[in-house]
């Protein structure tokens, strides 16, 4: 029972870390649908690395190459105005053609892997404190404040002498490297060896979770357990109860069906009112500055 | 951060100086020609000009948004550059906008500390809350500095704009348009603070497009701008009305438009107890009755927010009643969608001209065919018949008098007053009953609106009904048969406007008579 | 502003952004990916100009990779249509993987059900059913968009691997499991379709489908209302054109034009007639996703996107040639898409702004 909630907090890990990065990005006003892209390449650069000097060491490469890719997302949607939607979409389809090419010639396992303390990987408790951190960055400092601001009502932050450009890089880049140390930590501490586009879909889930989440980090870490439980649960449902009686496939429909019952749910005109109250107002609008 | 000297300004002394302001655009319009102007401590100097005159441009740049091309500002005698707004804040300028700069989902404690250096790394609200409840305190506003600021009606959301200039220790406020959606009553909280704040020794620079009675109430002295150059600065003594709007538009106004009565014919619109929530879920709309002839113009006026937005959306179709009933020419349309509506002869020209109204990369003859897609007229087999909605575009632009390069014009580079003509032209000859008209002539010139408010007219001597939504209450007196103003979703009082008084109206749009 | 070598450089905002401008961009960021691209096989240790040659000799020669190609783009053509028809509302069709799975569950269903059917009648049935689960699969995502705003990127991203999972439990020790280890059983004989040139018959179809959709979304009433509700959703509230009616319709034309693709791949290829291996038709099913890429350069443009999507399908194709010959790794084409991508979405800077170069 024990190793499989290990096993299921770990994907809960990877989700929160990604969502969490998501969750600042459109604090800010960002909206990033290319979480799934970043998480790829931190997840192949992290493999890389992590096989030719260590697990750690990947770890950080992979965090590393997500900031880089969030700047990427910036310099598109701040600075040159693209459509956040077609930036995130390209980068999302730039990484499943570049993580194809790169890492698609490795096989094999990782042969350094990070210790494990009774089963549970220390990414667990490092994501944990990691939305704390931004719960209080937001909730309790000037500078949450700003990006509050920012996210809401561009020119009101910058009439208030918020250089809201600044802004919202910082929010890119911090959100991109917690979506490639999301992706490093999926290869790194939870495969442990490289597939085809291993990520399966998990950067949309974390996306969707944003969503639900109505914008506060401690609902996402309710929304983030769930899912990382019925994702390990779709994977090995054996260690729960020997006789489930659904076939496998089936089982792991169970999360995707799910996201979108959630997405249903609070798209009704009940939900609607308070989503609307708490979504950043400028959340998607490119913003001209004359 | 303020360094800069005018702690110690005395009254009279000269402030703000701009020299030969000229700022250019890339297509060669000259925004700004040679502008000069002088502002003293203490003093209201008022910059009054009609849409496309500078002003926002001469704001601008005296906020540092822009730079000019040519000329100096010299701040308290010393030549200096806003580089930007923060820039102009940190020197002592202030702004209030139009279009308010707030966080609407933020407290306005939350917006007046917003950047500000004193409220520390980690928020600390004490000190400023008490810094900031003493100022209100001196200036004589009054306002909850934890309610967030979407719940705050137009009037105290502008307090809180003046308040954190202010709070910056702004000693020049520029003020765009002050008055322009508040209530008669709010208009004078605000004067009287002006009043305060000038007492105060701040400088105070209202710019002003239509409002002229307020001008006269509260400024020491007036510059009127004309295509970008001073056409005259003058003490508010020796100006009149009169004279003060022919330097704006250059030649003698009329202030009338002949409104010819037509003979009333049978009842086209009549809505029974009807009620709407807003999108918020809020009940916008309580309980209005009214009906509506051929050949009458019912004026709905009210001050913007007050549920007449939602009423011209559930008469257009385009939001469900909570309750309530819509007779249209004796049949109930309740249920009836936006496009059936259309087809009975309903027309809408909605208030958000290129947000509502037409579709900015569409042609013109693509954004004319709005309102005939579902005409079986215009179709060939299958197929749009292009050729005749092309010609049948031609004639529109001509008739209406829109000025366009040619028909394939994508609609975006239009003026706003040609826009609006297009807009009518799409509605008006697909509209054979009831005309709503939500602001038809907001933000527009004077030309344009004296043009849209004739085809309003004569709609209405074609026999249609109509119903014209506007926030200015001389619009709606000059073109009404009937008004009706409406406040907090209410209709007070449906008067005819023939004989009626302005203070009146005035009054039940503030909600002050009840 | 910049300045360089007495050449002043300033950003000038555009307001509306001209048709012939949007070609110049489009083509210019394929332009400067073959750059980028002949960097990365320079770093592999190829020369870029040999490699290119390579590449379009093999893809464009009758004998070799000609069929391949035509087959290859115009699959890619049937998901850009998909991505197109829906993009012109406004609204992203990334759901072309799942209902491109659907159609082919639609398709073989029909086949196993009435396997004694004369071809005549059934190869269109196949069609017609392939097209059917297709536009329903995309409803869907459609109906809770136009119904309940639902973002219909995430919801149509976890229908595609809904979908993928459905297609296993068919094959994989499913009831359609065939003899071979987790592949479908093949078509029965009256399923099997004519073919033309070595490629499945629905290729003809596919660039019919091209010209078909470019006169809908341009001369009739409901190819304007789509472009309407794209062009603004809100205006088009204002004139009478259902937000519902407008997203449904569009998901289910894309839905529809993906599930013929299921068909087409599958179905319509002498090379299977039956669904193979997890792995191959997931790898597949990752290839409709550049469909979106083709409609994005081509301006949405039906037409454009025949040459474009045989274009992408000579240098996936001619790719196989770098492997071979050159002893270059495998993906580099998935990773020349990426390329174009990124690189238009760079380009589109252009679409807001003009660089004005002045002297002095």
């Amino acid at each position: 029972m024990w190793p499989f909630i290990a096993r299921s907090l770990e994907i809960s890990t990877i989700l929160l870390l990604a969502a969490i990065g998501e969750l600042l990005d459109e604090r800010s006003g960002v909206l990033n649908v290319g979480i799934e892209g970043i998480m790829l390449l931190g997840a192949a650069a992290g493999f890389i690395v992590g096989d030719a000097v260590g697990g750690f060491v990947g770890l950080l490469v992979g965090a590393a190459v997500g900031g880089l890719i969030g700047f990427l997302h910036g310099v598109f949607s701040i600075s040159l105005k693209v459509d956040q939607v077609v930036s995130g979409m390209g980068i999302w389809l730039f990484a499943m053609g570049f993580v194809t090419y790169w890492a698609d010639r490795y096989s094999g396992p990782l042969d350094t892997k990070i210790p494990k303390i009774y089963d549970l990987s220390p990414m667990f408790p490092i994501a944990l404190l990691t939305v704390f951190l931004i719960w209080f960055v937001l909730a309790k400092t000037h500078i949450g404040l700003k990006i509050r601001a920012v996210g809401e009502n561009p020119f009101a932050a910058e009439v208030s002498g918020v250089d809201f450009i600044k802004i919202r890089y910082l929010c890119v880049v911090v959100g991109g490297a917690l979506g490639g140390l999301a992706g490093a930590s999926l290869i790194i501490s939870y495969l442990g060896a490289w597939s085809h586009l291993p990520t399966k879909g998990l950067g949309w889930v974390a996306l969707a979770l944003v969503m639900f989440s109505l914008w506060r980090p401690l609902i996402l870490l309710g929304g983030s357990l769930l899912f990382g439980f019925l994702w390990q649960l779709a994977i090995s449902p054996e260690t729960i109860y020997a006789g489930i009686p659904a076939p496998l496939p089936v089982l792991r429909m169970i999360p995707f069906i799910m996201t979108i019952l959630f997405l249903v749910v609070i798209s009704t005109e009940t939900f609607r009112k308070k989503w609307a109250l708490a979504k950043p107002e400028s959340l998607g609008i490119p913003f001209f500055k004359e | 951060m303020l360094n800069s000297p005018q702690a110690d300004t005395r009254p009279g002394e000269v402030v703000l100086e701009a020299r030969g302001i000229t700022k250019r655009y890339p297509n060669n319009v000259v925004a700004l020609d040679k502008v000069d102007f002088q502002l003293r401590a203490g003093e209201v100097h008022a910059i009054l000009g009609e849409n496309g005159a500078g002003k926002t441009t001469l704001m601008n740049i005296l906020f540092g948004v822009i730079q000019p091309d040519e000329g100096e500002i010299y701040l308290y005698g010393r030549k200096t550059r806003f580089k930007s707004p923060i820039d102009a804040i940190n020197m002592g300028v202030g702004m209030v906008h139009q279009t308010r700069k707030l966080v609407q989902a933020h407290t306005v404690l939350e917006n007046i500390i917003l950047g500000h250096p004193k409220a520390g790394r980690l928020l600390n609200l004490r000190k400023v809350r008490e810094e900031v409840e003493e100022m209100c305190r001196r200036y004589g506003f009054r306002i909850d500095l934890d309610a967030r600021v979407w719940q705050l009606s137009a009037g105290e959301q502008e307090m809180v704009e003046i308040l954190r200039a202010l709070y910056r220790g702004a000693k020049i406020l520029i003020l765009d348009e002050p008055t322009s959606v508040l209530t008669p009553p709010e208009v004078e909280v605000l004067l009287n603070s002006i009043r305060h704040m000038a007492k105060n020794n701040i400088a105070l620079i209202p710019f002003i497009t239509h409002k002229l009675p307020e001008v006269f109430e509260v400024s020491d002295k007036v510059t009127v701008l004309r295509r970008g150059k001073v056409v005259k600065t003058i003490n508010i003594r020796e100006a009149s009305m009169k004279s003060l709007a022919e330097y704006m538009v250059g030649r003698e106004v009329l202030f009338n438009l002949t409104n010819p009565k037509v003979n009333l014919g049978r009842e086209i619109l009549k809505v029974e107890n009807l009620s709407a929530l807003n999108d918020k879920g809020v009940v916008a709309l309580r309980n209005v009755s009214f009906s509506v002839k051929e050949g009458e113009i019912l004026g709905i006026v009210g001050v913007s927010g007050n549920g007449q937005e939602e009423l011209a959306e559930v008469l257009a179709g385009l939001r469900k009643p909570a309750s309530g009933r819509v007779i249209f020419d004796g049949q109930d349309i309740t249920r009836k969608s936006v496009l059936e509506r259309l087809k009975m002869g309903i027309g809408y020209i909605p208030p958000d001209r290129l947000g509502e109204g037409a579709i900015g990369n569409f042609s013109l003859v693509d954004n004319i065919l709005l309102n005939l897609y579902y005409d079986k007229e215009f179709r060939k087999s299958i197929f749009l018949n292009y050729p005749k909605i092309r010609e049948y575009t031609k004639r529109l632009v001509s008739e209406f008098e829109v000025i366009t390069p040619s028909v394939d014009t994508k609609a975006a580079h239009l003026s706003g007053g040609n826009l609006q003509k297009i807009i009518l032209a799409r509605v008006i000859p697909k509209t054979t009953k009831l005309l709503i008209a939500n602001l038809p002539t907001s933000g527009l010139d004077v030309a344009s609106a004296e043009s849209v408010r004739n085809r309003i007219l004569s709609c209405k001597e074609k026999g249609m009904a109509v119903i014209l939504i506007s926030e200015d209450l001389d619009e709606a007196l000059q073109l009404s048969d009937r008004i009706a103003p409406i406040y907090e979703g209410r209709i007070v009082a449906i008067l005819d406007a023939d004989n009626v008084k302005k203070e009146e109206i005035g009054a039940m749009m503030a909600g002050v008579s009840q | 502003m910049a300045r360089l070598e007495g050449l002043s450089f300033k950003k000038e905002r555009i307001i509306v952004l001209t048709g012939g401008r949007a070609v110049k961009i489009s083509a210019l960021s394929v332009a400067f990916s073959f750059l980028v691209f002949s960097l990365f096989l320079y770093l592999e240790g190829a020369n870029p100009v040999e490699a290119y040659l390579n590449i379009f000799s093999f893809a464009l020669a009758p004998e070799l990779g000609l069929p391949a190609t035509l087959h290859r783009g115009l699959f890619m053509l049937f998901s850009a249509l998909a991505f197109i028809v829906v993009y012109r509302a406004g609204i992203w069709n990334v759901g072309m993987e799942g209902q491109f799975y659907l159609g082919t569950i639609g398709a073989f269903a029909v086949a196993f059900a009435f396997p004694n059917l004369p071809s005549p009648v059934l190869i269109p049935m196949m069609l017609a059913s392939a097209a059917l689960f297709g536009a329903g699969y995309g409803a869907i995502t459609g109906f809770l968009k136009g119904k309940l705003d639902v973002n219909e990127v995430v919801v149509a991203l976890m229908l595609n691997n809904i979908a993928f999972w459905l297609v296993y439990l068919l094959t994989v020790g499913g009831p359609w499991a065939g003899s071979i280890a987790s592949s479908s059983r093949p078509l029965p004989e009256p399923a099997r379709a004519p073919r033309i040139w070595e490629t499945p018959f629905t290729s003809l179809l596919a660039a019919a489908l091209a010209v078909i959709l470019y006169i809908f979304l341009k001369y009739t009433p409901l190819g304007y209302q789509i472009k309407v509700y794209g062009g603004n959703p809100n205006v088009a509230r204002h004139v009478g054109i259902s937000s519902l009616k407008v997203s449904v319709l569009v998901m289910a034309l894309g839905g529809a034009i993906s599930g013929l693709a299921g068909y087409h791949m599958w179905a319509g290829d002498a090379a299977f007639y039956l669904i193979p291996r997890p792995e191959a038709y997931k790898a597949v099913g990752d290839m409709t996703y550049w469909g979106i890429i083709i409609g994005l350069i081509c301006l949405l443009n039906p037409l454009a996107s025949i040459p474009t999507s045989i274009f992408i399908g000579a240098i996936t194709v001619g790719s196989t040639v770098l492997v071979r010959r050159f002893r270059l790794p495998f993906g580099l084409d998935i990773l020349f898409l990426g390329i174009i991508t990124i690189s238009f979405v760079a380009f589109q800077f252009f679409y807001n702004y003009r660089i004005k170069m002045r002297r002095g």
